[in-house]
């Protein structure tokens, strides 16, 4: 705890007192059904208030019937919400943590296709994601607006909460008045900062008249939209004065970026560095006398006590931390943070599951998103499990067999562990992808597991030793695809990044995945001075980068290093030119055919799944599983889901 | 009509020979059938369908391929209140697993299929089936066909078309097996209609909805394939699909593919079969369904998207009246989205949402009043149809020489003519029902300020300003002609399908044509009607250029300046024209606070939200208390 000088000091926020300066904030979880608050949020948000943080605000909640662009929303503005927000209220109080509901209301930033109304907005400009042309709003309806806005924070106040915060930032009408890349109004409401800041300040005054001097009302507004023509720095510091002067808004949150245009920025990547957004409480806690919350890819207690140090901010948002870690506080205040489970940012199953309508989980953490659903006890206690293989999933096995009680033997071949993973950090940009073995080596050596390097096992061996139960996780090898044929510099990722190639001069990889794994040897490559080009039979190159918000930084980083990038194209066969690869493809959408001529040719396609061992293993009187890659290749989550799973079922 | 009459399977008796096939509807609470499932078939039945086809269940949970896909272990009591909502209708259940097209998302499970294939849209592999998985998949099989029947299903129908582990087993692309399931590629579908055979006894109906086609002849499923497979098949009914790894929308294609398209597929099939045959694929009018019934094409016909724009489609062509027509605009009706919409229809927007819209009926007896409609574009047609139906006196005037709206012009566009068969019925029916149509009759402000009777505006929308030093035509201009002569730039900031047509209705003319879009593919929004990818590929091979991931910055002396919405690098590219195909204005000339408004006039939006909201006016109006304009 000494580490920390201000992380554990507590700080006023109006009528609420918080332990620490850790705020699980906002984000959208997809736990609703039906437009109500469930069991799960309950469970979710208790978990995060047991691991100790100092304050928690909820998703967002609809304060307006015709506020609906996603189908998990919370319809706030429904009375039937409140004994769901008693639920969750009761779970966080019960470990002595605030808890602040949000409002909002998502003006043009949305579609009709849930609400099958128009949507709402200041001007009739359509959101660059959603682009439905929204009705500009009318006096009448500006007030409804307002009102719903006090409704549900009445909901609130009955439900529970020590306050609300408002969400004025990056997916808001509040914002879309303020922005004047979106407010083009000629009355009242548009024009001046004054003008365009008048609903925000008609909706604080009418909220505070509801929530009264004992509940905390928080608002957060946008730093930088990071859009033309949008809100910047000095007009954010206008407005967060504006609201200190009501004399009627406890702090102010920050944030970065518009959701639908420029998400890549509120929900960095490990691409983007830590602290990135922190110019923006700095500026604003300059100017107001309320404290401050700061965000912004915080993964480690530390960074967040220096920022607190620096006087950056006074509270610090760590949502995908605590997403991967609900101990994230309880640890650091335990002279244990290296124990934390620390955040990949890797935006897997975090935000990669939100944008697809799914529920919130974790590539790291199995638990997330599952709090509401109890384990199972084990079958029988202290069974002796033999794990093969120490990637991910092996690992995930065995720490969590070992957890509950298990005696587990943990045998990799290689001499050291983390499978694939230490092959996909060692591209500079995903070195924190790293994070994910480190997190789960440590944890295998806190709770015993016996860990054997450099020790290939056989299948005798296993019968030898006659386990109550061995889980394969011996993952996957390349698989050489059937147009390379035996040409030498024809190679796959692995290949260039474990050290068996060295490709020079210009090269083609060829991009089956859609992942990280094509984009991540371009780039590699070109930084070593190769010329490169990535050639994928999709429509885009690294189209799921865009789940995970890579997409934008990857084509930037492509450009600057002049990758190019060549899409629906086919390989249909490769032969020798001297050292050089002939490569014939075809343009699948006009069945063209074209060819290029490279120096190496790197491929990132499928792997076949090492299954020697299950196939010899057939028929043993105890049970193996198989987990992982080994049951088929696929990405990281698959391997920590399936080692979890299976050690649950033991 | 034969089509109309009943037809004998098994010694059931569908009353007409229409069948209501499965699809993807997000109407599941959790993985059951709901009350809106309930209802969203029994109007079809009511409408005259013969056999109305559930929406496909897992049959195992190792199948979660959509959030709201049913689960067959959880569907016993829904399966019981559609049959009992179905009333004369034979109600099949259909049995499916996706293998490895489904999606490990929701099941957090390895997808099974029977062969480590990648598929080509997930790009996710699967696990390889062991016999062990085999025996459980053949036992889901007939456990979910037993429940099926016992829950009052007159028999199920097992799924091997789109997206069907039994279809990938079928296929060489995705069965690479050595052992005997490899060898003799159709050996688990045997197996498995077998097993459901001896699960449902032999009174109920099998169905078999297969894929005779995969679209990918080098290894897939062909038309030989299947002629070789189908006479040795035991079963009652056969609907003949095309559906395959690489064949994306060509099960249910929109407009771009012809009425019928599995016309001679299913010819070829049903001569080998000896059982009925249906024909599916887009059959969306009662002539061309009639035709093939009498022709022997087939037995049956799929009448889906019909219906679900038509509930009582069957209904209508037994009284010889007109249908409201399905369009084949995919716009509404493909919900297989991560957002989960609801199934729907752009002409008729009750369905999906029966048990909360409530049914347009006529009016009987009560007093009508005056109502001016103003615009006849499809909001104003449906209001006016609406209140007409609803027992008052509306006169509708439309300021262009014809109706129809901004839909007279989108149709226009490649592909979209069909979208003119709906305003033309919109129409028809208003005429039918006595209002006043009235074309080139624009309404001033001082004629509405005169008017005794309550008015509706749907008066459309207008092109927004934009200031480019090169001709500059609206999508509608541009549709409409002529362009100016030289180089055109289709701008297309939005991804619908307005500026794909644009650009493609400018090639086929001959021009020189680039389409800018700010995405990393043209028409991004058509990924809801499946044309995405399609589209992308007529255009190239249209030799429309795609300037993608591009904004447009400035165009003058004939030349465009794009820019990369990532990096800002700049680049120029040859413009004689702009065609903007972005978003629109409302027209609020006449709008006066409070006044009831409709459709673009309100937000320049889809032909979906204008019927909607024409209808919901017209609805509040009659059943507002005081119908005199204030």
């Amino acid at each position: 705890m000494s580490r920390y000088t201000h992380l554990f000091t507590p700080l006023r926020l109006g009528p609420l007192v918080v332990k620490n300066r850790v705020v699980f904030s906002a984000h959208l979880t997809n736990y609703a059904a039906d437009g109500m608050p469930t069991e799960q949020h309950a469970a979710y948000y208790a978990a995060r208030a047991a691991g100790g943080a100092g304050l928690i605000i909820t998703e967002e909640h609809s304060t307006h019937v015709t506020d609906w662009p996603y189908e998990k929303l919370i319809h706030g503005f429904d009375p039937r919400v409140i004994p769901g927000y008693r639920r969750i209220t009761d779970a966080v109080h019960a470990h002595g943590v605030p808890i602040l509901a949000q409002l909002n209301h998502n003006g043009g930033q949305a579609s009709s296709m849930f609400s099958r109304l128009p949507v709402w907005a200041p001007s009739p400009l359509p959101d660059p994601l959603f682009r439905e042309v929204p009705k500009a709003l009318e006096l009448h309806e500006i007030r409804s607006v307002v009102d719903g806005y006090a409704r549900v924070a009445e909901h609130c106040v009955a439900g529970g909460f020590d306050g609300v915060e408002l969400q004025c930032s990056h997916s808001s009408i509040v914002r879309g008045f303020l922005s004047p890349a979106t407010n083009t109004r000629t009355d009242r409401y548009g024009g001046s900062l004054e003008n365009r800041a008048r609903l925000l300040l008609e909706i604080v005054a009418a909220v505070r008249a509801v929530l009264g001097p004992h509940q905390a009302l928080g608002v957060r507004l946008c730093g930088d939209e990071l859009i033309e023509g949008g809100t910047t720095i000095d007009e954010a510091v206008a407005v967060a004065q504006l609201c200190d002067a009501t004399g009627q808004v406890d702090y102010i949150n920050t944030s970065i970026g518009v959701a639908t245009a420029t998400l890549y920025m509120i929900e960095a990547s490990m691409q983007v560095p830590p602290g990135y957004a922190m110019f923006i409480p700095s500026a604003i806690r300059e100017a107001v006398s309320i404290p401050v919350v700061g965000v912004g890819r915080f993964k480690d207690p530390l960074q967040a006590d220096r920022a607190l140090q620096a006087g950056q901010a006074d509270l610090i948002g760590v949502v995908r931390g605590q997403i991967a870690d609900p101990d994230f506080v309880r640890k650091a205040r335990a002279g244990a943070a290296a124990e934390i489970r620390t955040c990949l940012s890797c935006n897997q199953e975090c935000v990669g599951r939100m944008g697809l309508n799914r529920w919130l989980g974790c590539i790291e953490n199995p638990r997330t998103g599952r709090e509401a659903v109890a384990l199972p006890l084990p079958t029988r206690r202290s069974q002796r499990v033999l794990v093969v293989g120490g990637g991910p999933a092996g690992l995930q096995a065995a720490v969590t067999a070992a957890e509950r009680g298990h005696n587990v033997t943990l045998f990799e071949k290689a001499d050291r562990l983390g499978g694939q993973v230490p092959v996909a950090a060692s591209v500079p940009s995903r070195a924190e992808f790293l994070d994910i073995t480190r997190n789960l080596v440590a944890a295998a050596q806190r709770v015993g597991v016996d860990v054997k390097t450099s020790h290939e096992v056989t299948a005798e061996l296993l019968r030898a030793e006659a386990p109550d139960a061995v889980v394969l996780a011996t993952g996957a090898v390349p698989n050489r695809p059937w147009w390379a044929g035996d040409l030498a510099r024809v190679v796959d990722v692995r290949d260039v990044l474990e050290g068996r190639a060295a490709p020079q001069g210009q090269v083609v990889v060829v991009d089956e995945l859609g992942f990280h794994q094509a984009t991540s040897v371009a780039e590699l490559l070109a930084d070593r001075g190769c010329t490169v080009e990535v050639m994928t039979p999709g429509m885009v190159v690294g189209q799921d980068l865009g789940i995970t918000l890579d997409l934008e930084t990857w084509n930037v980083k492509a450009a600057t290093r002049a990758i190019t990038q060549t899409t629906d194209v086919v390989p249909m066969g490769a032969t020798a030119d001297g050292d050089r690869v002939v490569l014939q493809l075809q343009h699948h959408p006009t069945g063209t055919d074209l060819s290029r001529t490279a120096d190496w040719v790197v491929c990132a396609v499928q792997q076949r799944a090492d299954d020697a061992l299950w196939q010899q293993l057939q028929g043993t009187p105890f049970p193996v599983h198989r987990i992982g890659d080994c049951l088929a290749p696929r990405r990281a989550h698959a391997a920590v889901v399936e080692g979890h799973r299976v050690a649950v079922s033991l | 009509m034969q089509l109309t009459g009943p037809v004998a399977l098994r010694g059931r008796t569908a009353p007409s020979r229409v069948l209501f096939g499965p699809h993807e509807t997000n109407l599941g609470r959790g993985r059951a059938l709901s009350e809106r499932h309930v209802a969203y078939y029994a109007v079809r039945a009511a409408g005259g369908a013969g056999i109305v086809v559930t929406e496909t269940a897992s049959v195992h949970d190792s199948d979660w391929p959509y959030e709201r896909a049913p689960l067959a272990a959880e569907c016993g009591p829904g399966w019981r209140a559609v049959k009992d909502a179905c009333g004369d209708a034979l109600v099949l259940a259909s049995l499916g697993h996706s293998g490895g097209q489904g999606s490990s998302a929701y099941s957090q499970q390895p997808l099974w299929a029977p062969s480590a294939v990648a598929d080509a849209v997930s790009r996710e592999l699967p696990q390889v089936m062991e016999p062990l998985e085999i025996a459980l998949l053949t036992a889901a099989f007939a456990e979910a066909a037993r429940l099926a029947v016992e829950s009052g299903c007159d028999g199920v129908e097992v799924e091997a078309g789109d997206r069907s582990v039994l279809r990938q087993f079928l296929s060489g692309i995705t069965n690479q097996r050595g052992d005997a399931y490899g060898a003799v590629k159709g050996l688990l579908l045997r197996e498995v209609l077998a097993a459901v055979r001896a699960a449902i006894g032999p009174d109920a109906l099998l169905a078999l909805r297969l894929s005779c086609d995969e679209l990918a002849p080098w290894a897939g499923v062909t038309p030989e394939h299947a002629l070789d497979l189908v006479p040795a098949l035991e079963v009652d009914l056969l609907v003949v699909v095309r559906a395959g790894p690489y064949a994306g929308s060509a099960y249910r294609p929109d407009a771009h593919q012809p009425e019928g398209f599995n016309r001679d597929l299913c010819a070829q099939v049903r001569a080998v079969a000896p059982f009925p045959v249906v024909l599916q694929g887009s059959v969306v009018t009662g002539a061309f369904a009639e035709r093939a019934l009498a022709d022997g094409v087939c037995d049956l016909v799929e009448m889906t998207r019909a219906q679900i724009a038509e509930p009582a489609l069957v209904a209508h062509l037994r009284a010889g009246s007109a249908p409201r027509p399905c369009v084949l605009c995919n716009q509404a009706c493909r919900v297989r989205d991560a957002r989960n919409p609801i199934v729907s229809c752009i002409g008729e927007p009750r369905s999906g949402h029966e048990t909360t819209d409530p049914a347009v009926r006529a009016a009987t007896g009560g007093q009508g009043h005056d109502v001016l409609v103003v615009g006849g574009g499809p909001a104003g047609l449906e209001c006016a149809r609406v209140l007409a139906l609803r027992g008052h006196r509306v006169e509708l005037r439309e300021a262009t020489a014809e109706l129809g709206g901004a839909v007279q012009d989108a149709t226009l566009g490649a592909g979209r003519w069909r979208l003119r068969q709906l305003t033309e019925w919109l129409a028809a029916d208003c005429a039918r029902l006595g209002v006043r149509l009235q074309v080139n009759a624009p309404v001033t402000a001082a004629d509405l300020a005169a008017y005794r009777g309550a008015v509706v505006l749907a008066t459309g929308s207008r092109p927004r300003p934009v200031a480019w030093q090169v001709p500059v035509l609206d999508s509608r201009q541009a549709l409409r002609g002529p362009v100016p002569e030289g180089p055109v730039l289709v701008h297309d900031p939005v991804g619908g399908p307005v500026g794909v047509s644009v650009a493609e209705k400018l090639a086929a003319d001959g021009r020189e044509v680039r389409i800018v879009t700010g995405d990393p593919i043209v028409g991004t929004l058509l990924s809801l009607t499946g044309d995405l990818a399609d589209c992308n590929t007529r255009l190239q091979r249209a030799g429309v250029t795609r300037e993608l991931k591009a904004l447009l910055r400035r165009a003058s002396d004939g030349t465009a300046l794009l820019e990369d919405v990532w990096t800002g690098a700049q680049r120029e590219v040859p413009c004689a024209v702009v065609v903007d195909c972005g978003h629109r204005l409302p027209l609020e000339d006449l709008y006066t606070t409070g006044t009831p408004r409709a459709g673009d006039c309100v937000a320049p939006r889809t032909v979906l939200e204008a019927v909607l909201e024409g209808r919901r006016r017209a609805l509040e109006l009659s059943s507002a208390p005081a119908m005199v304009h204030a």
